[in-house]
């Protein structure tokens, strides 16, 4: 049997013809990022009525506002679980469930929440204090909550009157009204509870303008617009289905057919074909997390356990960790990998947030000095390095990266790829050299640090143990003046630079594509688009 | 016969019992806890405790084997460590989406590369003959989610004819659940189709030339009668018996047909599982996977016996 040499011509090709059309962004040199807009600005008229069809990049874990732990699932709750408070456009923190933001005693250990009257559960029942106590009860006492540690400063909550809960707090603690924003300030229906306490996130019931309808597990899940929602005629959709679509250009193709009209989350490679497509537009949020190279300083058994010596190069020398940032050119990476999409930073707080110090800098890249630092080392070159990294094409292409840049400065990384799982795994047990990893970020900025980098926090992988960079973070959570916390978390992040247990890369944006006869919709620094405005053009 | 059969199905719950060892104990293999990744990122190890608790994930691994065959034997198969859904409802929901998407691909497999091995051989030496084996080679060596990206590309995007991926139930909307279909089944069945081309061809290429052929022809039948009475009917048992042990290759390659197309099957929820380290849920697919192919090859044993006696009085030397 001879295959005809056309035709397999005609197939060797057709590879190639699928990436160009794809918009694959691996051209040589890369383009200035284009300039995407912020969705909070439009604000086109809207007519009812309508499905929109979402389409989400990973399967959210159980919609339980106490166990959930994925982004994912906070998109899907943004939608269906309202807060006692929330962001805006500004990543102010304002009052959403509640009607004011909280009065705080002078100690800072009262905090008194007022709430909204006349609202219902999206079964009809009345939302009061008594609802509230039970749910913040609920976050931080039960066994399985992964809420515990956001609200580990509240000893008790009380019921002062139908519409005023006070909660007792063993110090004072700032990110409160921050944590109170997320998933530990979502009050679920104490009825639905009561039906099936355990069980609730296989039908969860929150006040919200969508209510949940049902679940495909793995492959989607339906929220029908909630008429008991108290602000009902601000929402326009009918429906809001999410679809789970996890490889990026399926998540793109979708995108462009039509079968849906808002694709979340879209990989930095599509991004310039969904915006080329003149039915289409892409809108940026996020920017509130980061993503780095954590070296493993210190966790010689686990991040939550005392810190031990972990027996590597990159540990055991400063110097060799100074010349390993200082081999690495954050602005290529960002252009070779990202395709510029990101925002290039070497600190875990945002560029434009009101506690971040104007003085932060960050190193350029110095190959002369790394490779004098490598020598004073004193270390046999090329020194050994093994990086961990999640096995997904882009995080595998920045590895790549990262071992030509420092090859130069007289390293030799060895890339060890594994499925994201197992990474997470190893870098929790300490079973790893250098890893690649991020996070979502949190509205506060001890979001990003206290679980991160201050001693046995539970996500410090890089076993980092440092007074000056604990004591501060810990005095910055008790003070209330911005301009104080501000202060001392410079002087944390200063210190956490010079122990470089983490080398920040940057601040992830997220890119949001969506039909253009869709407005409406809300997208914020938190990376969540919100829908309870959103619908198609008149 | 009798004896024959029981000594089958003895055999068949000796495969099903290692297969549930083998199962279990190749999941705790896998690196990654599954309380850890269930407890999420920000977990202490107090609740990751309480998670692997509530699983019997800290029970010793004899404790966890003899639960888990417990619950199975009593058709429990435990709650998704993922979402929280009964693992028994999620299959329930999957099961009948692949066995619809392999039937069709199954379908496809026939039609195409029936069809196309017997004009190959007829044809033989002649252009459909060499679009045909090109499309064999082709078919066998292009990757399902390239043909898939592909797929989607030019139905969905370019032309869009047909929508991009999803599923909807045929009990719910015939007409969309095909439409949605249609190219899952040529992606998945385009493999088998190349496969069957070949067998086709060659069985057909042996028949043709045989003497009963020649004997037919001479008598003065029609070309089609020769070919489609004579010739395809003795290549046809061949055919089948490949058709049979593709069966098991089929349910694979929906594994990533399903991911690309975005349906709710069985292959995309054993990948999900098994990227979660929700072990009730790969414990349960992977078993019924066994049990299906367990079944398979059953039924073909006793259906081998029936037709060939050779096979039940040698004691089935083709295992």
């Amino acid at each position: 049997m001879r295959p005809s040499p056309r035709l397999v011509a005609a197939l060797a090709v057709l590879p190639l013809a699928l990436a160009a059309c794809g918009g694959g962004g691996s051209s040589g040199t890369p383009a200035a990022p284009p300039s995407i807009a912020d969705a909070s600005a439009d604000n086109r008229p809207v007519k009812a009525g309508g499905t929109l069809n979402v389409a989400l990049s990973a399967d959210p874990d159980a919609l339980d506002p106490s166990i959930s732990t994925t982004l994912v699932g906070r998109e899907v709750f943004a939608n269906m679980c309202e807060k006692l408070f929330d962001i805006d456009a500004q990543s102010s923190l304002v009052p959403q469930l509640a009607s004011a933001l909280p009065e705080v005693s002078g100690d800072g250990k009262e905090v008194t929440i007022k709430l909204r009257e006349g609202v219902k559960f999206n079964d009809g029942t009345a939302f009061d204090a008594e609802a509230v106590k039970k749910s913040l009860d609920r976050h931080r006492t039960w066994e399985k909550s992964a809420r515990q540690a956001d609200l580990a400063a509240v000893s008790k909550v009380t019921v002062a009157d139908p519409t005023t809960v006070k909660l007792t707090l063993t110090q004072a603690f700032t990110p409160l009204t921050a944590q109170l924003a997320d998933r530990a300030g979502m009050i679920m229906s104490p009825k639905a509870l009561d039906a099936g306490s355990d069980n609730f996130g296989a039908s969860p019931v929150c006040v919200g303008p969508f209510k949940f309808a049902s679940r495909t597990s793995g492959s989607q899940i339906v929220l029908e617009k909630a008429p008991d929602y108290y602000d009902a005629a601000k929402v326009k959709l009918d429906k809001l289905v999410y679809k789970i679509i996890v490889d990026p250009n399926v998540r793109a193709a979708n995108l462009k057919s039509g079968d849906v009209q808002v694709g979340d989350n879209l990989a930095t490679t599509t991004v310039k074909g969904v915006q080329g497509d003149p039915n289409l537009k892409v809108v940026s949020g996020g920017g509130l997390g980061y993503y780095g190279i954590t070296i493993n300083t210190g966790n010689a058994s686990g991040s939550t356990e005392k810190p031990g010596t972990v027996n590597t190069a990159l540990a055991k020398s400063p110097q060799l960790r100074e010349a390993f940032e200082l081999a690495l050119d954050r602005d290529v990476i960002n252009k070779t990998v990202y395709n510029g999409l990101h925002e290039v930073d070497c600190f875990p707080v945002p560029v434009d947030s009101p506690y971040r110090a104007k003085d932060l800098q960050c190193p350029k890249r110095d190959l002369a000095k790394a490779k004098q630092l490598v020598q004073a080392s004193g270390a046999q070159t090329p020194v050994p390095v093994t990086l961990t990294s999640p096995n997904d094409a882009t995080n595998v292409r920045l590895a790549q990266v990262i071992q030509q840049m420092t090859k130069e400065a007289g390293f030799n990384v060895s890339v060890q790829s594994a499925e994201f799982v197992s990474t997470l795994e190893q870098g929790k047990s300490g079973k790893f050299d250098v890893l690649l990893n991020g996070w979502s970020g949190r509205v506060d900025p001890d979001g990003n640090l206290t679980n991160l980098i201050t001693s046995r926090g539970s996500n410090n992988y890089s076993g980092m143990s440092d007074p000056g960079i604990d004591d501060p973070i810990k005095q910055a959570a008790a003070e209330s003046d911005p301009a104080k916390r501000a202060e001392l978390y410079a002087s944390a992040m200063k210190k956490a630079a010079e122990v470089r247990g983490v080398l920040y890369l940057y601040h992830n944006k997220y890119y949001l594509g969506m039909s253009k006869n869709v407005a409406g919709v809300q997208y914020f620094k938190d990376g969540l688009p919100r829908f309870v405005t959103a619908g198609f053009t008149a | 016969m009798l004896w024959f059969i029981l000594r089958r199905c003895g055999s068949a719950v000796i495969v099903l019992f290692l297969a549930s060892v083998l199962i279990f104990l190749g999941i705790r293999a896998l690196p990654g806890d599954p309380a850890t990744v269930m407890a999420g990122e920000e977990a202490s190890p107090a609740v990751i405790e309480a998670i692997r608790h509530e699983f019997g994930l800290d029970k010793p691994l004899p404790a966890q084997y003899l639960d888990y065959v417990g619950q199975t034997l009593t058709g429990n198969f435990g709650r998704s460590t993922q979402d929280q859904l009964p693992v028994i409802d999620i299959i329930a929901e999957r099961l009948p989406v692949t066995l619809e998407l392999s039937a069709l691909a199954m379908l496809v497999a026939i039609v195409v590369g029936v069809g196309a091995g017997i004009v190959a051989a007829v044809r033989r030496g002649r252009l459909a003959d060499y679009l045909a084996t090109g499309f064999g080679l082709a078919g066998l060596s292009v990757p399902h989610f390239w043909l898939g990206l592909l797929g989607i590309l030019l139905f969905a995007v370019t032309w869009r004819v047909l929508p991009a991926s999803g599923y909807v139930p045929f009990t719910q909307d015939p007409g969309q659940n095909l439409q949605r279909m249609i190219l899952p089944a040529l992606v998945l069945g385009t493999g088998f189709a190349a496969i069957l081309m070949r067998q086709t061809r060659s069985a057909m290429l042996g028949a043709l030339s045989a003497d009963y052929v020649r004997t037919a022809r001479s008598k003065g039948l029609s070309e089609v009668k020769v070919v489609g009475a004579h010739a395809l009917r003795n290549s046809l048992t061949t055919v089948v018996t490949v058709l049979g042990l593709q069966l098991g290759a089929l349910i694979s390659g929906a594994v990533v047909t399903e991911q690309i197309f975005v349906i709710p099957g069985f292959g995309k929820l054993t990948v999900d599982a098994v990227l979660t380290r929700n072990y009730p849920v790969i414990q349960a697919v992977v078993l019924i996977t066994v049990i299906g192919y367990v079944l398979v090859n059953l039924l073909v044993d006793i259906v081998y016996a029936f037709l060939n006696p050779r096979i039940r009085l040698s004691g089935g030397a083709n295992d």
